[in-house]
């Protein structure tokens, strides 16, 4: 099968590159009868039409372009399972392994829209469009006033100023797959807009697919939602054209779109395979361990001279930070204190203990290392259903207390009244330091169609930092984890709202007067952290990317000129030392 | 001791007799020795020639001298933790090793080789940094062996096995 395949798409070489030298010129088409077949290809056995020529060679181009960009495993499988009726329509079965490939491409473990063309095998479309005929689907790309994009309000897409036939573009469309045959000006009007677009790469394609989601995310915000389906299928077919990141991400948004617009939401519980998901991506790239290491130092510092230390841990997960400060506290020159971990943790679906295990794990390193532990797990819903009581604090001139938490207080913001009792009982507890971990942007806007650009700029330069750390690591398994993980924090920024929106992130300055106002003085983290934090940096490959930056005492990591995330460190007002 | 033989030709012979061969291998104490002064890789090395010298290129203690030699001032009770979590041997080979070539090419800038590494001094910090590593290396064998340790390196730390274009 692979040989007759490389066989073929030779012949679709050929004819693509003849027909396109052709097409440039123009010359040919008004020298030969218009209704007659290729005779070069019929020499070749193919049967296609001179009028056709474009088309198919435009086809052929795509075609070329998506087997290129698609991942390995979504190429193998149309060497056996594609089926040809007719080999000699070139036209046909070229179209039909279009589809097919576009069947294949995104990569998500939802049930969600994977077929982005309205081509003719869209049956999963069907499914989410209550029952609509494909001949319905068909009629919403003909309709010209859907698909004029001059008609989206708004400079998303389209500069009132710059007249052209775009719409003709967009109407020779027949049944099969949209052709972006945007002229220039739209590249021109990308170059002159004001709006902080996200230009990953330069080609037309990369800045037409930011402009459709943009435009897709205004759709939605508008409640336009014919025009926003179709305008999601739009950049489902432009994100087959990219390579790399620009292309998962938009997959990810196009998705969470998808499931925004159809009010289709992930049934299966979040918790899922969250921590797995959070290991490889702590494997990944550097974020989590800066995370770790940065609140590790500052907690360190602060239960400097005790002797009984408790850490309480909003964010147990698998408990990869506290090794490393186990082993701090160990090689301390007047040796380690007693130290206690409370963690908390999420009920896990299949009835588990989890963090008794991982309490386990961590008592076994603390014994090898010399230093007396003690764990309790605790086990709730949210954080707020906590109480100071409950985690069997010690006066304060007994033991040393710390909280921390790492990606975790930003989803007490989906319910109202939650961060405020949250900080109150971290108050109760009398914390020596409280640490904390946050993404640095704000994702928690009002308006959808501000949360959603700011989530685009945020999550492309993510995915950014993850290609080029992904060069290096053969271990493509670890970087598809971390991208399904990132991936769910993108469904849900854009497909969620209420109290199944967690993802709130804010930005640091809002985090600051948050904690201003509840009470807290902040501490600075120290050049000791900066520099931990810089020379791990130096130790990822592509560390050039990375940046560690501080702000006022706190300490930002990100990528290039762009910070992602940030640690900062509390204590009470009053100065509790 | 020049000869004369019958026949006129002159030949010199082995004076076997005036001093003992010397074979390292009979001398341990010198062995170790020279062993204590050699960088990570010819220590590697040197675990090939033979049995013998295999044992004692693994003995735990050379590579604790190789690891903080040249720090400044040695770090106080490390090594039951070190030994604790896998030993000098393996902290040289997962941690200390990567991290140390890694800050002293991007420090110096150019590609030094292994020997460079041992007269380089090292600060407190890039040691303070491999222990934490080693410890999560260990913590991270803990998880993954179910319990048992195995010997594969840990993930976490697999980007420090690979080569980098600094």
């Amino acid at each position: 099968m692979v040989t007759k395949r490389d066989r073929e798409r030779e012949k679709g070489d050929s004819s693509a590159s003849m027909a396109a030298k052709a097409a440039k010129g123009k010359v040919w088409e008004e020298e030969r009868p218009d209704t007659g077949m290729d005779e070069l290809l019929a020499v070749l056995g193919y049967k296609v039409r001179t009028s056709d020529m474009p088309d198919v060679a435009q086809k052929l181009e795509q075609l070329e372009m998506a087997m290129g960009t698609t991942m390995e495993d979504g190429i193998t499988h149309l060497g056996s399972d594609t089926v040809h009726y007719n080999p000699s329509d070139l036209s046909g079965w070229v179209q039909s392994m279009l589809s097919e490939l576009n069947t294949a491409s995104p990569s998500s473990n939802f049930d969600a829209i994977s077929n982005q063309t309205a081509g003719s095998s869209s049956t999963t479309m069907i499914d989410f469009s209550n029952g609509k005929q494909l001949g319905d689907q068909c009629k919403i790309y003909n309709d010209d006033s859907e698909y004029d994009l001059r008609a989206i309000p708004g400079g998303a897409i389209y500069r009132s100023d710059k007249e052209s036939d775009r719409g003709s573009g967009i109407k020779r469309m027949k049944s099969s797959s949209l052709e972006p045959e945007f002229d220039d000006s739209l590249t021109v009007a990308a170059a002159e807009s004001a709006r902080p677009v996200v230009l990953v790469d330069s080609q037309e394609a990369g800045v037409r697919l930011v402009h459709t989601l943009m435009a897709c995310a205004e759709a939605v915000q508008q409640e336009n939602l014919k025009l926003a389906d179709a305008l999601v299928k739009h950049v489902g077919f432009l994100a087959v054209s990219q390579a790399g990141a620009m292309r998962k991400v938009a997959t990810y948004f196009a998705e969470a779109l998808a499931r925004r617009i159809y009010k289709i939401y992930p049934q299966d519980s979040l918790e899922t395979y969250s921590d797995i998901l959070q290991m490889h991506f702590y494997e990944t790239c550097p974020y989590l361990k800066f995370a770790h290491f940065t609140a590790n130092q500052a907690i360190l510092e602060a239960f400097a001279g005790a002797n009984r230390v408790h850490v309480i841990d909003f964010s147990l997960k698998q408990g990869m930070q506290w090794p490393a400060l186990m082993q701090a506290l160990a090689l301390r020159p007047e040796g380690p204190p007693a130290f206690w971990l409370t963690g908390i943790g999420p009920p896990q679906p299949d009835n588990t203990d989890a963090l008794q295990q991982v309490g386990w794990k961590l008592a076994q390193l603390a014994e090898t290392i010399g230093v007396e532990f003690v764990f309790r797990g605790f086990v709730a819903n949210s954080l707020a259903d906590l109480d100071a009581s409950m985690l069997e604090i010690r006066p304060s001139e007994v033991e040393a207390v710390a909280v921390n938490s790492v990606f975790e207080l930003h989803r007490l913001l989906a319910r109202p009244g939650a961060m405020e009792k949250v900080l109150a009982s971290i108050k109760a507890m009398k914390p020596k330091i409280v640490t904390f971990v946050e993404q640095e942007a704000n994702h928690n806007g009002a308006h959808f169609l501000e949360r959603f650009n700011e989530a685009l700029h945020y999550y492309s330069t993510m995915f950014d930092s993850l290609e080029s750390s992904g060069l290096t690591q053969p271990n493509g398994q670890d970087l598809v984890m971390s991208e399904v993980y990132l991936g769910r924090q993108i469904c849900n920024v854009v497909a969620c709202e209420g109290t199944d929106r967690v993802e709130r992130h804010e930005t640091l300055t809002q985090w600051r007067t948050r904690m201003d106002s509840a009470g807290f003085d902040p501490v600075h983290l120290g050049s000791n952290a900066f520099k931990q934090a810089s020379m791990l940096l130096a130790l990822f490959a592509g560390g050039d990317g990375y940046r560690v930056v501080e702000n006022d005492g706190c300490l930002m990591l990100g990528w290039h000129t762009c910070p992602l995330i940030a640690t900062s460190a509390w204590q009470l007002a009053g100065g509790d030392s | 001791m020049v000869n004369l033989l019958q026949n006129g030709d002159v030949c010199m012979e082995e004076l076997e007799e005036e001093a003992p061969m010397f074979c390292i291998n009979d001398n341990e104490d010198v062995l170790v020795e020279i062993l204590r002064r050699l960088d990570g890789r010819s220590l590697g090395s040197a675990a090939c020639v033979c049995k013998m010298w295999c044992g004692i290129a693994r003995n735990d203690a050379l590579w604790e001298h190789l690891c903080f030699r040249h720090v400044s001032p040695p770090p106080s009770g490390v090594r039951p933790v070190v030994v604790a979590l896998g030993g000098y041997r393996r902290l040289y080979m997962v941690c200390l090793r990567p991290v140390l070539s890694r800050l002293g090419r991007m420090r110096v800038g150019l590609g030094g080789g292994e020997s460079d590494l041992v007269r380089r001094v090292w600060t407190r910090q890039e040691v303070e940094l491999s222990l934490s590593l080693f410890c999560v290396d260990y913590y991270e064998r803990l998880l993954g062996g179910g319990g048992k340790l195995t010997d594969a390196p840990a993930s976490s730390l697999m980007f420090l096995c690979k080569t980098v274009n600094v």
